[in-house]
């Protein structure tokens, strides 16, 4: 038993690290997610300017923005995961390789890692460029870590589907948002509450029980989506 | 014998829209002395009914995605459910703009009067993309079996999010025009007891006119499939 527990926990880990070997040889995701990112946080802080200063403008607008522009980067840059597999023929091969709760949960951490180190490029940046105050430190990582664990999640299963569909990089986005809807809620409210430093609710128990849900789901969902 | 069941689910339907304006007293606490209330008894019905037809594509789709039990025609049902719960939805959302529009907007000629920034209103916006893009998705998978899958597979994710969407979400917000008599966190019933039932009649004869609707839907949508097969 703990010999085929260990052999799914290499598997996974053999499809993380083979992912992000892609990426530091092809620079894909640092090239879209990263300069899309960038680019737009450039055009937020000309608009808007030093808009942090205002407190009021602070709590209702910069963490919709934040969340708007790591949200639109993932839609440009996370399909790929599975794109790439179907259009440089591999996908069969790793149909073969790996188990399929294997192969979701290493493309998953890949997904997570790549959306937490643009959070951590994108989130000091942002707080310099339209000087947004932050309260609540601690809450602002806990906020970017678990939505952006939403964000991984719903993006995984997503990429799945849409890597056999015909289009897809526009296919992608119509059928994450929706999906992503209450995620974001969730982590927009809470980011509210790290920069105004209210005292939190419900807003982190009710963004991990969706994380939950979203991982639930994938892991259930995915050999459906991936074996034929 | 099914013309006499579709007879019998008009006269029901029609009993309800009569009682909706006759039975019922007008409500207090609503535009016009409470007439504007009696949009009630359609906007209710309709949205549970896309609730239900959702719930049931759900249910067809994890039926074609098990092992035992794939057949193309649970595939079938699953989308025709989709496509007529979808307009059940839309209904409802309109219905409901109208009704804000004439309780909350002062029946002002604006685009706001109509939009009230109601969690609900978001909420049931949310889940008419979240199956229109269902049915997106369809329309850009050319094999059927993986089309089936596909799909399959992102209806049954609408059943983990649609719970968030429909009860948590709406509780996270500080504001709602739905009154909470009928949905409050205590899961009390607080209203009229005529009220209540007619609601509960309007909602069991619009859940018959949708499984009758979808019965007619897949046996059309199979028909369609087996000509495709065979031309």
């Amino acid at each position: 038993m703990s010999g085929r527990a260990s052999s799914w926990a290499s598997e996974a880990a053999a499809v993380f690290v083979k992912d992000w070997r892609c990426e530091l040889r092809t620079r894909y995701a640092l090239n879209t997610l990263g300069l899309f990112a960038l680019t737009t946080l450039i055009v937020v802080s000309f608009v808007l300017g030093p808009v942090g200063a205002v407190p009021e403008l602070a709590v209702t607008v910069l963490p919709v923005v934040l969340w708007l522009i790591v949200l639109f980067a993932v839609t440009a840059g996370l399909p790929r995961v599975f794109v790439a597999e179907e259009e440089t023929h591999t996908a069969t091969a790793l149909r073969l390789a790996a188990t399929p709760s294997a192969l979701f949960c290493g493309k998953l951490l890949y997904g997570l890692t790549v959306v937490v180190a643009l959070e951590a490029l994108i989130t000091p940046l942002f707080a310099v460029l339209v000087k947004m105050p932050v309260a609540r430190p601690g809450l602002l990582a806990a906020a970017l870590l678990a939505g952006g664990y939403s964000l991984a999640a719903g993006s995984t299963l997503v990429a799945a589907m849409v890597a056999q569909a015909r289009t897809k990089s526009a296919l992608f986005a119509v059928l994450l948002l929706p999906v992503l809807v209450p995620g974001l809620l969730f982590a927009v409210q809470l980011t509210r509450i790290a920069v105004s430093g209210e005292v939190p609710g419900q807003e982190l128990r009710m963004l991990l029980l969706y994380d939950g849900t979203l991982t639930v789901a994938g892991f259930m969902l995915f050999p459906f989506v991936w074996n034929p | 014998m099914k013309t006499l069941l579709s007879w019998l689910l008009w006269l029901w339907i029609g009993l309800v829209i009569v009682a909706g304006y006759a039975l019922v007293p007008p409500l207090a606490g609503f535009v016009g002395g409470g007439e504007s209330s009696r949009i009630l008894f359609f906007h209710v019905p309709m949205a549970w009914t896309s609730f239900v037809a959702f719930l049931a594509a759900g249910i067809w789709s994890a039926l074609y995605l098990g092992r035992k039990t794939r057949q193309r025609r649970h595939d079938l049902a699953a989308a025709a459910a989709v496509e007529i719960g979808l307009v059940f939805c839309l209904l409802a959302t309109l219905s409901g703009a109208w009704w804000a529009w004439v309780e909350w907007g002062g029946a002002r000629w604006e685009l706001s009067a109509f939009w009230n920034w109601d969690p609900r209103q978001l909420s049931i916006t949310a889940a008419l993309i979240y199956y229109a893009a269902y049915l997106a998705l369809r329309s850009q998978v050319a094999d059927a079996e993986v089309r089936g899958r596909i799909a399959g597979a992102y209806a049954v994710l609408g059943l983990f999010v649609a719970p968030f969407l429909f009860f948590v979400a709406p509780r996270m917000a500080t504001f709602s025009l739905h009154p909470e008599p009928v949905i409050n966190p205590e899961g009390d019933v607080q209203m009229d007891p005529s009220v209540l039932w007619l609601l509960l009649a309007g909602s069991l004869g619009f859940t018959v006119l949708f499984f009758w609707l979808h019965n007619l839907a897949t046996r059309l949508a199979i028909l369609e499939d087996r000509n495709e097969v065979e031309a």
